[in-house]
Order: structure tokens, then C-alpha cells, then sequence
């Protein structure tokens, strides 16, 4: 199992959300992740593997976690689950 | 519940705003006005997304204007907002937003089951058409609360 935490900037609005969509998207496909949920704050003491947020914040954190998945449409369900391939494709090769 | 977070007061149909920050302190007014959030809250909004990005628009035409509740969330609410003329927040993917949902949370896990209602909601199309064509709050809030 791979763990994701889900952040943005506030940690009470769209990362909420965003791990909702997540969620669904990774019981639909059956993927190896679990997610927690979190603001920027939380980044400091994370030790899981990915971190799942909106787009325009994953460009900042790039440098800093081990992996960052940036979302666009928080309701693109094709985005989410296309990203999510993408990173469990790098995790395994 | 959605219906136990918003009011007719909260709802704002057809308003007109300049650009994305006039559009986000319209929307959020009322939240100061009822109570739910202090003034401090609202400027955390603004900086935030001026600082780093529109990382508040969350899908195609839909803002949700939130900070951290410790910049002066008091009670958590949701307000319902559209716009007469969308207006662009510099977010490529989702530009130009029409409607905005601002938020106040004040407690993370309480809010969760109005959040998973939220999410819903902005899968439903009928919901937007709704909006599209509700005259007045009290339509909003019917469907709401159907």
C-alpha cells in the first residue's frame, strides 16, 4: 500500500474534497493507496509516498516530496485516475 | 447536512463583479455578515490566491473561496453565488468561473458528510441548471433542501 496525503493550502475545503473524488477513484480501480488529508503544514512530518493536490500547487512542492500529483478538475475522474496510473507505472519500474 | 450549512441569506444570483477578487469578496460578505467568518478570513482568501495561484477554483467554472480556519472561520457555512458575467481567475484548466461556493469550516471532520454533499452537487447538472435559472434564493434553497 502506498500513502497519499491529499493537502492544499487551508487542509478543510478542497483537499476535502479532493480526497473524496480521490477515494472513489481508488476503490473504482482498485488501487494500492490510501489516502489521509492534511494542510501544507502537515508536509513537514509526512513520510508516505505521495502527495495528491490541486495543480497549481504541486509545481511548488515538486522539489520537496517524493512524489506530487497535481490535479486540474477536481471532478475529472479521467484526469485523477490517468495521474494515478502514471505514479503507480514510476513506483514500480 | 448542506441544507443545516447554508440559508437564503448566503445565496446570490446573477451579481456582477469586476474580476476574480471582487467576485470572491461579494460572494464572501455574507459569511461576515450572518457571523461565520471574521473580515481576517476573507483577506486570508484573497492573499492566498494572490500568493499562490487559484488554487480555490476547483473544477470547470466553480471557485470554492476557503482559507484556513484559523485565519477566522467562527461557524461553518457554505454560500451559493453565480455571477451575471463570469470572470477569470487565471486558472487555464477551469477559467472562466461563474459560480462560487464560498466556504467556512470550522470543524474537519463534522463537515465532512456536507462536504461529500458538496461534491455531489457539483456533479449534478441539474443543480447548475437550476442555478442557471433560479430567480430568487428561495428557489436554491428548495432544491436544496428537496
Amino acid at each position: 500500500m502506498y500513502k497519499a496525503l491529499v493537502c492544499c493550502r487551508a487542509g478543510m475545503g478542497s483537499s476535502m474534497l479532493l480526497k473524496i473524488k480521490a477515494d472513489q477513484v481508488i476503490s473504482e480501480n482498485n488501487f494500492p493507496i490510501v489516502t489521509e488529508h492534511g494542510n501544507l503544514d502537515s508536509l513537514a512530518g509526512f513520510t508516505g509516498d505521495l502527495i495528491i493536490t490541486m495543480d497549481d500547487l504541486s509545481d511548488e512542492l515538486k522539489n520537496k516530496v517524493p512524489y506530487a500529483l497535481g490535479i486540474r478538475n477536481i471532478l475529472d475522474k479521467k484526469e485523477m485516475k490517468a495521474k494515478m496510473e502514471e505514479f503507480l507505472a514510476a513506483r514500480e519500474s | 447536512m448542506l441544507k443545516n450549512l447554508t440559508n437564503e441569506k448566503l445565496v446570490q444570483l446573477n451579481i456582477e463583479a469586476e474580476d476574480w477578487e471582487d467576485a470572491v469578496r461579494k460572494a464572501s460578505q455574507p459569511l461576515i455578515d450572518e457571523g461565520k467568518v471574521k473580515q481576517s478570513y476573507l483577506e486570508d482568501i484573497v492573499v492566498g490566491v494572490k500568493e499562490l495561484g487559484p488554487y480555490i477554483v476547483l473544477t470547470e467554472h466553480v471557485a470554492l473561496p476557503h482559507a484556513r480556519p484559523e485565519a477566522g472561520a467562527l461557524e461553518s457555512a457554505i454560500g451559493i453565488v453565480t455571477l451575471r458575467t463570469p470572470v477569470c481567475f487565471g486558472n487555464a484548466s477551469n477559467d472562466p468561473v461563474k459560480y462560487l461556493f464560498p466556504l467556512s469550516a470550522v470543524d474537519n471532520e463534522k463537515h465532512l458528510e456536507a462536504l461529500a454533499e458538496l461534491a455531489g452537487l457539483l456533479e449534478d447538472e441539474q443543480f447548475f441548471r437550476m442555478l442557471d435559472k433560479a430567480k430568487s434564493a428561495k428557489e436554491v434553497m428548495d432544491y436544496i433542501n428537496r
